[in-house]
Formats: C-alpha cells, sequence, structure tokens
C-alpha cells in the first residue's frame, strides 16, 4: 500500500531521531528510490504530454497488466501518503469535509485524493504542493483485495473525472485457501481488462514481455522478502521503519528493473550492517517489536523518537510483506492477488501471518495502531490480537491514530502506551533472565 | 379474511418482538437460520425447508460487542454481534453473513470466534457484474452456503423446492410492490411507522405466510376511500428508517412516506428472480444482476440521485429524506453525489442521523421539523 | 397586532413582542433554559418592558429545544426557521448565517426573504461548539468572555490539531506546559473552531454575506478567524441572541395574518 516517505522528508525524520551523531550520509538505496519515484512521476507526466492514456491504480492491483502493455501509472494511496507524511494534508481535508460534502468517517487517503483530483477538475481553488505532477487519469485501475472503500472512492473518481473504471474484483476470503471457483472468476476478469484496456489504450499485449515482467516481478518480490527476513538479525541491521521507504518501489514499480537494482542495493547494504554489527537504528536495540497496521505517516518522527528512547526497535510489520506476491502463470497471478493483503486476511491466516513474523524476528511485544481510516484492520484486531498474544505469549499494546488524517492522534497518549508496553516488556526480560 | 387492523397489529408485533416469531417457528419443529443485512440467499434457506430471518441490529446495550467492535462500526453491526454474545439469537442453526463491506468482512471473522454457539456461513457477493463469470461464482457461492446448511442441520434442498421457493419469493416481491403502491393511497392508515412495520416484518415470517397477511392489508386498503394526503409527501431513501421514534416524528410533522428507497424495505423486493434461465441456482445468481441503487453493490456514474429524482416525481413526493446509518462508509461515498444530483433536479433533500443506539431524538426532531419547513 | 416569540434554549431562554410583525417592543435574555423558570421570567421581563398584557398577544409561536413544552405557545417551529427569519429581520442583506450554540453549530442558506433553503447541522460531536471553548477556557484558567481579547493579543497561534475535544485539551496542556502563551493557545483553539464549523458550512456553497449568531459569536476570537477561514467578512448584530425569538415572532405574525384573511372570506 503506500508508503512514501519523499527522500528529502525522511532525512529530517531521520536527523531529529539521532541528534548526537554527525549526520549520516544517505543509504544508496535512499537515493535509488528518491530517483525512481521522481522518474515514475515524470514518466507520466510526459506520457500525458505526448497524448498516451495514463492512469491512477489501487495499490495491490496486478501491475504486471500495466507493465507489460507499457502505461504510465500512479498509484493515489502512495502519493497520499506522501501529502500526509509532509504535513500538507489539511487544506485538502478541509476541501474534502467542507464544500466538497464527505463525511470525515472516510478513510483519509480517499479523502485526500477525492479533494486533490478536484482540484485537478477545476473544481477546487486549494493550492497543489507538488504542483499537481500527480497527473490527471484517464482511466483507473481498481481491484478491492484490500478493501470495498477502494470501489466506492473509484466510483466517486470515474464520474468525478468522467473516466473509465477497469475493475478486477478479487474476492474476499473467509477459508485459510483461495477457491478455484475464485481464481476462474479472477482469471476471466483479467482476460477480459487486458482485452478492453487495449482497446482503450490502443496499446498491444506481448506474451514474451509479460513472462519477463513476470520474472521481474518475482525477482523483486523475493529480495524484498529476503530484505525483510533479514530483520531476524540482533541487532537488526537497520531502524525497521525505514523499509517504509521502499515501498514506493514495491508498491508502484514492482515489475520494473529500477526496483531489481534497489532491491539487490538494500540486501547488499543490511548484509553490510550485518557482517559490521552495526544499524541505522539510531540506539541501542534493547526490545524488539512487531508494528500492526499501516504506518501513522502524519506522526512517523513522534512514533521514532518515542520508540527510540526506550531503545525499541520495530523488526516486523503486518504489512510491509504484503507485496511479495509469488506465481508462474496467469491462473497464479489471479490466486495470488485474490489472496493479497486483507484479502486473505481471514482471522486464522492473519493470525500465522503474524505468529510467524513474531517468532522469527523474535519481538518480545507488538504496536497495534488503530487507524481510523482503516475499518477492515481495526474491525477485527481485537480478536486477533488477543489470541495471538496467547499464541505467542507476547504483551501488545494499541494507540489511536490515522494513516494520513494528522487530527486523530495524541501524542500523550501513544507516550503512555509505548511507556506501559515497555513496563511489560521489561518484566518478561527479566523473568527471563532470572530463569 | 382477517381484519386490517389485526394483520398490521400482526405485522407490527413480529417487528418488535422478533424472537417471538423465532420462538415460534422452533415450536413447530422448523430450524431458524438467520441471515445478516443487508443482503443473504434466503431462498437457499427456504428451499432446504428452514425459515430465514434477518438481523438487522436492534436498540441495546454495547458491552460485549466492544471486545470486537471499534466504537466508529457502524450500529447494525454493533448490535448483531452485541446480540450475538448475549445470547439473543440462541437456537438459529447457523447464521450467513454477507462480506459486503469491510465491517461485515471481519464480522465473518468477529463471528466466528466470538459466537461458537451458531456457525457463521459467510457468502461473498461478486461485486463485477458486468463479467459473465460472476455468474458462475455467485453459483459457486451459493453451493458453499448449501453445503455447510447440510453440513450444520441435515437439511438439504432439491431443485423443485429451490423453483418453488422461487415462485414463493417473485410472489412475495409483487404483493409487496403492490401494497407499495396500495399505501401510497392510504396514507391516512399507512403511516410511515406502519408502512415500515409492514416492510420489516418480511424478515421475520416464512415468506408464503408474509404474502397472505399483506394481501389481506391489501384488500383491505382497496376497500377505504382514496386519500389525498394534505401534508407533505418524502421519499425515504438510505439503508434503513429507523428505530419507531424517527418514523413517529415523520408522522408529528405531518410527513407521509410516499415511496421507498431503503435497502432494508423496498430494495429487498424490486428484483425478480428470473422464470426462465437455467435451473434455480443459475436464475438466483442472475437475480443478483438486476439489484440496483445499493450503495454496497458496485455500480458506475453513481447512479442513485437520478434514480430518486424518477422515484419522487412518481410518487408525487416533495423531497427526500436520506437516512444515513451512522459510520456507514459506502453510503458516505454516495452521499454528496446523491445531493448533488438531487439538487440539480431542483428536489429538496436532507439527511439524517440512523443510529439504532441512540437515546435522544430531539436532534432528528429539529432536523425534520426543519426540513418540512423548507418544503 | 401584538405577536410573542419565545426561545427556549438547554441553557437560555429568550422572549420578544413584536408589534405589527414589524417593531420591536421586547427582547428579553435570561441565561436559565429549558426546565427551569428561565422562559417564565423571560416572559415577564418581556412583557413589563412592552408595557402592554398578556391577553393582548395575538398569537404565541415557540422555538427551541424546549419549543414542544411551551404552555403558551399556539403553533411551534424549528429554531433553525425561526433563526432564519430573525436573522433577516436584523441583517436584511445576508444570505448565510453560522450559528455557534453551546451544545451545537448550525449553518442556514436564505433566500432574499429570509425563507430557509438548506441547512447543515453539527449536533453530536462538542468540537466546534460552545462546549469545546468552555472545556478549553477551564484549562486555560480564563473566564470564557475573556478568550476573545485574550486572543487578539496572539503572535504565533498555537496549532491545535485534534477535532476530539478530549484529545485536544490534552493537546493544551502539552503546549501550556511547553511554555506557548494563552494568547497564542487561545487563537489556536479558535481557528480549530473556525475550521470545524466552516468546513459544515462550506458544504452549502461559498457565501457571499454572512453573519454569525450564537452565544459563541459574542467571542471575537471566533468571529475574526471564522471570517479568515471562509474568507467573506462576518457580521455579528448586538441583538442576535434574541433572532430565534424575532423569527419567532415574525412567523405568529404570519400565522395570525393568515387566521384574520381567511376569516374574513
Amino acid at each position: 500500500m503506500s508508503d512514501t516517505l519523499n527522500p528529502t522528508a525522511a532525512a529530517p525524520a531521520q536527523a531529529a531521531a539521532a541528534p548526537a551523531k554527525p549526520k549520516r550520509p544517505k543509504a544508496k538505496s535512499l537515493l535509488m528510490i528518491g530517483e525512481q519515484t521522481n522518474a515514475l512521476f515524470e514518466n507520466a507526466r510526459l506520457a500525458k504530454e505526448r497524448g498516451e492514456k495514463v492512469g491512477w491504480s489501487a495499490s495491490i492491483f496486478p501491475q504486471e497488466i500495466a507493465e507489460t502493455l507499457g502505461l504510465n501509472v500512479l498509484y493515489p494511496e502512495n502519493h497520499t501518503a506522501g501529502i500526509a507524511a509532509r504535513h500538507q494534508a489539511d487544506p485538502f481535508l478541509q476541501e474534502c469535509e467542507g464544500p466538497m460534502g464527505y463525511s470525515n468517517d472516510l478513510c483519509a487517503y480517499a479523502k485526500l485524493n477525492l479533494a486533490y483530483t478536484a482540484v485537478l477538475n477545476g473544481e477546487s481553488s486549494v493550492e497543489l504542493p507538488d504542483g499537481g505532477k500527480m497527473v490527471k487519469p484517464d482511466f483507473l485501475l481498481l481491484t478491492n483485495n484490500i478493501c470495498n472503500q477502494l470501489t466506492k472512492w473509484y466510483e466517486n473518481l470515474a464520474r468525478q473525472l468522467d473516466i473509465p473504471v477497469f475493475f478486477i474484483d478479487t474476492c474476499y476470503n473467509p477459508m485459510d485457501y483461495v477457491t478455484e471457483t475464485r481464481v476462474r472468476y479472477v482469471r476471466a476478469q483479467i482476460d477480459q481488462l487486458i482485452r478492453d484496456l487495449c482497446a482503450f489504450t490502443g496499446k498491444t499485449w506481448d506474451d514474451e514481455r509479460f513472462k519477463k515482467v513476470m520474472e521481474i516481478s518475482q525477482r523483486n518480490s523475493y529480495l524484498w522478502e529476503r530484505a525483510n527476513n533479514l530483520m531476524d538479525h540482533k541487532p537488526a541491521p537497520i531502524g525497521g521503519f525505514e523499509l517504509f521507504n521502499y515501498m514506493s518501489a514495491m508498491v508502484c514499480n514492482r515489475g520494473k528493473e529500477s526496483t531489481t537494482a534497489i532491491m539487490e542495493q538494500l540486501n547488499a547494504e543490511m548484509e553490510q550492517h550485518i557482517k559490521e554489527g552495526t544499524s541505522t537504528f539510531p540506539a541501542k536495540e534493547e526490545y524488539r517489536v512487531s508494528w500492526d497496521g499501516i504506518a501513522c505517516w502524519p506522526y512517523l518522527s513522534h512514533n521514532l523518537r518515542t520508540l527510540k528512547q526506550y531503545g525499541i526497535n520495530m523488526v516486523a510489520s503486518s504489512y510491509g510483506k504484503a507485496w511479495a506476491i509469488q506465481y508462474d502463470d496467469l491462473d497464479g497471478m489471479a490466486r495470488a492477488y485474490c489472496f493479497a493483503s486483507t484479502n486473505g486476511d481471514n482471522a486464522s491466516t492473519m493470525l500465522s501471518r503474524r505468529y510467524e513474523a513474531l517468532t522469527r524476528m523474535g519481538c518480545e511485544g507488538t504496536i497495534y495502531h488503530v487507524n481510523r481510516s482503516c475499518k477492515v484492520m481495526d474491525c477485527q484486531m481485537m480478536e486477533v490480537q488477543r489470541q495471538l498474544s496467547k499464541m505467542a505469549g507476547v504483551p501488545f499494546t494499541s494507540f489511536d491514530g490515522d494513516q494520513a488524517d494528522y487530527r486523530n492522534y495524541s501524542e500523550a497518549q501513544f507516550e503512555t502506551r509505548i511507556q506501559g508496553l515497555v513496563e511489560v516488556m521489561k518484566q518478561n526480560k527479566e523473568a527471563k533472565s532470572n530463569g | 379474511m382477517a381484519d386490517l387492523q389485526e394483520s398490521i397489529a400482526r405485522l407490527q408485533a413480529a417487528c418488535r418482538d422478533p424472537r417471538a416469531q423465532m420462538d415460534r417457528y422452533l415450536a413447530q419443529g422448523k430450524k431458524v437460520v438467520g441471515c445478516f443485512a443487508p443482503w443473504a440467499p434466503e431462498e437457499l434457506v427456504h428451499a432446504s425447508g428452514m425459515i430465514p430471518m434477518g438481523m438487522w441490529g436492534g436498540h441495546t446495550e454495547l458491552k460485549s460487542a466492544k471486545s470486537y467492535l471499534p466504537a466508529f462500526a457502524c450500529s447494525i453491526m454493533q448490535a448483531n454481534m452485541e446480540f450475538g454474545l448475549n445470547g439473543a439469537y440462541e437456537g438459529m442453526s447457523a447464521v450467513i453473513i454477507p462480506a459486503i463491506c469491510d465491517t461485515l468482512r471481519c464480522m465473518t471473522q468477529n463471528w466466528r470466534f466470538g459466537v461458537k454457539s451458531i456457525p457463521a456461513i459467510a457468502i461473498v457477493y461478486p461485486q463485477n457484474r458486468r463479467s459473465p463469470a460472476s455468474t458462475d461464482y455467485l453459483i459457486s457461492e451459493y453451493e458453499g452456503v448449501l453445503l455447510q446448511l447440510a453440513a450444520l442441520t441435515g437439511c438439504m434442498m432439491s431443485e423443485t423446492a429451490l423453483c418453488e421457493t422461487i415462485r414463493i419469493y417473485n410472489e412475495h416481491n409483487r404483493t409487496m410492490r403492490e401494497f407499495a403502491a396500495a399505501a401510497a393511497e392510504h396514507l391516512d392508515v399507512i403511516t410511515p411507522q406502519v408502512r415500515h412495520a409492514v416492510f420489516k416484518s418480511a424478515f421475520f415470517f416464512e415468506k408464503s405466510e408474509h404474502t397472505a397477511i399483506v394481501q389481506d392489508i391489501i384488500a383491505g386498503l382497496k376497500a377505504l376511500p382514496v386519500c389525498q394526503w394534505s401534508g407533505k409527501k418524502v421519499v425515504l431513501t438510505g439503508i434503513m428508517c429507523e428505530p419507531e421514534q424517527v418514523l413517529d416524528i415523520l408522522a408529528d410533522n405531518g410527513i407521509a412516506v410516499a415511496a421507498d428507497d431503503l435497502v432494508q424495505e423496498s430494495q429487498q423486493f424490486r428484483a425478480d428472480t428470473p422464470e426462465t434461465g437455467g435451473g434455480g441456482l443459475k436464475r438466483l445468481a442472475l437475480q443478483w444482476n438486476e439489484r440496483y441503487g445499493c450503495s454496497l453493490i458496485h455500480e458506475l456514474g453513481k447512479p442513485r440521485g437520478g434514480e430518486l429524482a424518477k422515484l419522487c416525481a412518481g410518487a408525487g413526493a416533495d423531497g427526500v429524506i436520506n437516512c444515513m446509518v451512522k459510520f456507514c462508509d459506502p453510503e458516505e461515498y454516495d452521499q454528496p453525489w446523491l445531493e448533488k444530483d438531487l439538487r440539480a433536479a431542483g428536489i429538496p433533500c436532507a439527511s439524517i442521523e440512523i443510529d439504532q443506539q441512540n437515546a435522544s431524538f430531539e436532534q432528528i426532531r429539529t432536523r425534520v421539523q426543519t426540513f418540512c419547513e423548507l418544503l | 397586532m401584538y405577536t410573542l416569540g419565545i426561545d427556549i434554549g438547554s441553557t437560555s431562554s429568550k422572549a420578544v413582542i413584536l408589534r405589527d410583525g414589524r417593531e420591536l417592543l421586547a427582547h428579553q435574555v435570561v441565561p436559565l433554559g429549558t426546565g427551569t423558570i428561565g422562559p417564565e421570567q423571560a416572559l415577564d421581563a418581556a412583557f413589563r418592558e412592552a408595557g402592554i398584557a398578556r391577553e393582548e398577544i395575538a398569537f404565541t409561536v415557540a422555538t427551541g429545544y424546549g419549543r414542544m413544552n411551551c404552555a403558551p405557545a399556539d403553533a411551534q417551529f424549528s429554531e433553525l426557521s425561526c433563526h432564519a427569519k430573525g436573522i433577516h429581520y436584523l441583517l436584511p442583506g445576508v444570505r448565510t448565517i453560522i450559528d455557534i450554540g453551546g451544545q451545537d453549530a448550525k449553518a442556514l442558506q436564505l433566500s432574499d426573504t429570509g425563507q430557509l433553503l438548506a441547512f447543515q447541522m453539527n449536533d453530536k460531536c462538542a468540537a466546534g461548539t460552545g462546549r469545546f471553548l468552555e472545556v478549553m477556557a477551564k484549562v486555560l484558567n480564563v473566564p470564557i468572555g475573556e478568550l476573545g481579547p485574550l486572543s487578539a493579543q496572539a503572535d504565533r497561534p498555537a496549532a491545535i490539531s485534534n477535532t476530539c475535544t478530549v484529545f485536544a485539551e490534552s493537546e493544551v496542556i502539552s503546549q501550556l506546559s511547553a511554555g506557548v502563551s494563552a494568547a497564542n493557545i487561545a487563537a489556536g483553539i479558535h481557528n480549530s473552531v473556525a475550521k470545524r464549523v466552516a468546513g459544515m458550512a462550506l458544504r452549502l456553497g461559498h457565501p457571499t454575506s454572512l453573519a454569525m449568531s450564537g452565544g459563541v459569536a459574542l467571542n471575537t476570537g471566533v468571529v475574526s478567524a471564522m471570517a479568515r477561514e471562509i474568507g467573506c467578512p462576518v457580521q455579528v448584530h448586538p441583538l442576535c441572541q434574541s433572532a430565534g425569538a424575532i423569527g419567532a415572532a415574525l412567523f405568529a405574525w404570519e400565522k395570525q395574518m393568515k387566521k384574520e384573511g381567511s376569516s374574513n372570506e
């Protein structure tokens, strides 16, 4: 799903987190991310200028399709996460909840994007802090494997901009697996979508190119998962929050060779740290925790500062690995995308994924972000947390936040909750060492 | 043929005490399967010889549900969860839960672990109805439901039974539409509260029984002189208009419900199952494609406002009241477009908040009265 | 012909007597609301001020939270309709009203004749109402009436990001202990209220002529913040608190005229 700290915004966050150390030169992989992100937006802009059709896509739509067709596609979730992280969300929230008449109950990514779209459409005069680099789309690519709000959001965009939606209904999986009936339905939709998209954009499907894109995507998924798994070392080779920076590669550029380069570089950097026993985490790693839920983008630096105070490193997260999508052919792709993200989050799968992460990474606690924007996670998390905590014997705490709406957060609450978690983790640690 | 008022009273009683209805069927040796709002394949339950009963929440104090749902989950799900946890549904053989919105998705899991005494059967309706493959997919979902029902209850259906059920449900649909038309001519007798009771009670009866009662009501109405309503007439849209106090506020202000576009009411009865085109399950799957104007069912173009404008014109309504269930996000996405299109058509529209846990109705009273004053 | 308008709110009662639907003979405000002796006191005071007897009233309209339980009323209208009419009487050029009371906030859109065309309400949440300001005034240890002048001294208004009153309170406390001045915090609080209510009001479209009323309209800080936020000057009439009662008295006059008109046929 989203990410994206604009690397220049990330630097101040990191600098603020480690005031005593001399400013570290930025990791090469991060510089590459910055270049890649700039290229993504620039290429879309240039494509539009050439009169080509440009799209906006849901974050776990099969990117292989657009990549194979050579279409430029941007990602609203990712883009709005960036707006939120750079504290530019306010005028969009005001616009969306005010003149546009939307309820504040909605997902903040949608709220920001709908307002941004109103500006692109000439219906609002809010100033675009990025100058409109998220160019107006000619079509939309939609899957609902993350949530149902995406479907409604894109319905609204389609009407607002009078553009078509190319939709793959990826049905929720109440079982621990994807039924063959779902695979057939999703596959049929993929086949039709490719035909329709070609007709609309004038592009042609090339099986060889698709094979190549699949290979690249598989490699990138493998490398991304590998990088995430390197966090199982003690101490972890990087501060876990930094992995959020690489989301844009996996969300927006998953089928590109530039991502392969970034992922190889990231793996190399992490291996180097492991070899040298160093880490980019700005304090001594006292506690290892997992983070459940999307990042609280508007308050990353406060989160980091607070965690750093206690030496808490986030070594596992529930949604980073969501973009490690593995398959060999179109049927496999149908199955994989049908099971991706929260679509594959019936409680038992959620539990097994988290349990695996907790135990593999040696986590001593979980921080659960009750993300006001995300009902699809929040409405089943209490039960999952209860069971997980029992299964893994690991304490958890939760805090109220939001992925993009900065008004849903209390610094005091976060600090108190983390302090509480630390007390329990400390007790557990001492009990363990006393035998 | 029963007396008009007796029939109405029977339906009102069913709405006020659905549990008594359930007990009645259980005492007859029938099995009951709960059907979560807003959409469930009742026909499969009925064809298997069991009684489907709608689960549309209700007024209750939320205690146990708070361990499963955060404050910003809609009140229908909160109440269903609370009732499930406190035993209000005990006796049901199973519940069917459609994973049609984010909160409902989670409910399949919350119920799975929270209410182990009543097994949950999840169904995931297709949202890409333009894809021909969606029909086969839905048929397979139905078969999954049937298998689970059979395994849990021992009750199975036959093709003959399903066809008969479809006939019964189509007849019921027709009857309800006939009632809506008759009600519009007798707004003195069919007050907002009575109208709601006639519609909602359909969830608590075996369908052919309900058809018979409503037919009695229609006959009773037709024997009365047509009422020329002198007050304001509105069309209600949204998920549902409850509780009774809200309906009474409409009546207090001389507002009659000329027609409705509520998911809980007319939307349930306006799409018939095709009578030809394949076996029962296939035709039932095709019925899903006929549904429209529901915020939970994917449609392009935001057509609700336009549809409502037509409905208003046909019903001679002065305006639309948008009944917004609190925290219902699909509805919240539709709201600005609906209002915009109605404004463009020159039709006044006001929103009221629907919250079954609401204790005070003063704010709604003020809004409704104000709306009435500006009509 | 004399008509009477009574506005029984949750925390205050207002009574207005009008002659011939035009001339304001009396307007009284008592800081006691529904269920208290407030309404009776307001009535007494209004009759004394007008110098007429109760029997001389041709028609009485009640409005406000307590309108359903007002014995002398011949009819009752919602406070939104009454308010619209009342402000139109006081400020005929105004087409949008923002009314922030103790418990709720409303935005009203009027026609040229003072008829209510559309409205928006926030009646569930304390944020953006007088309640929010009360809570914050307490934290700042400042009488609520002084928040306005205090905020005028701000040189760098604090950012209060939380829309939840409870969380915002904790934010204000943090800011105070971090040494932010009360003046800057007061300004921040006013901006927060203005933003929230402006958002609601803008759903009715961008106003061309705007007035504020309700108890919070007396807070100069909120008024200037609102003007900035909406980008439109804000008028506040000194009698705005009585606008509901004035509108009620006007409705009473219309009702009586209609009655007399039809009885003459």
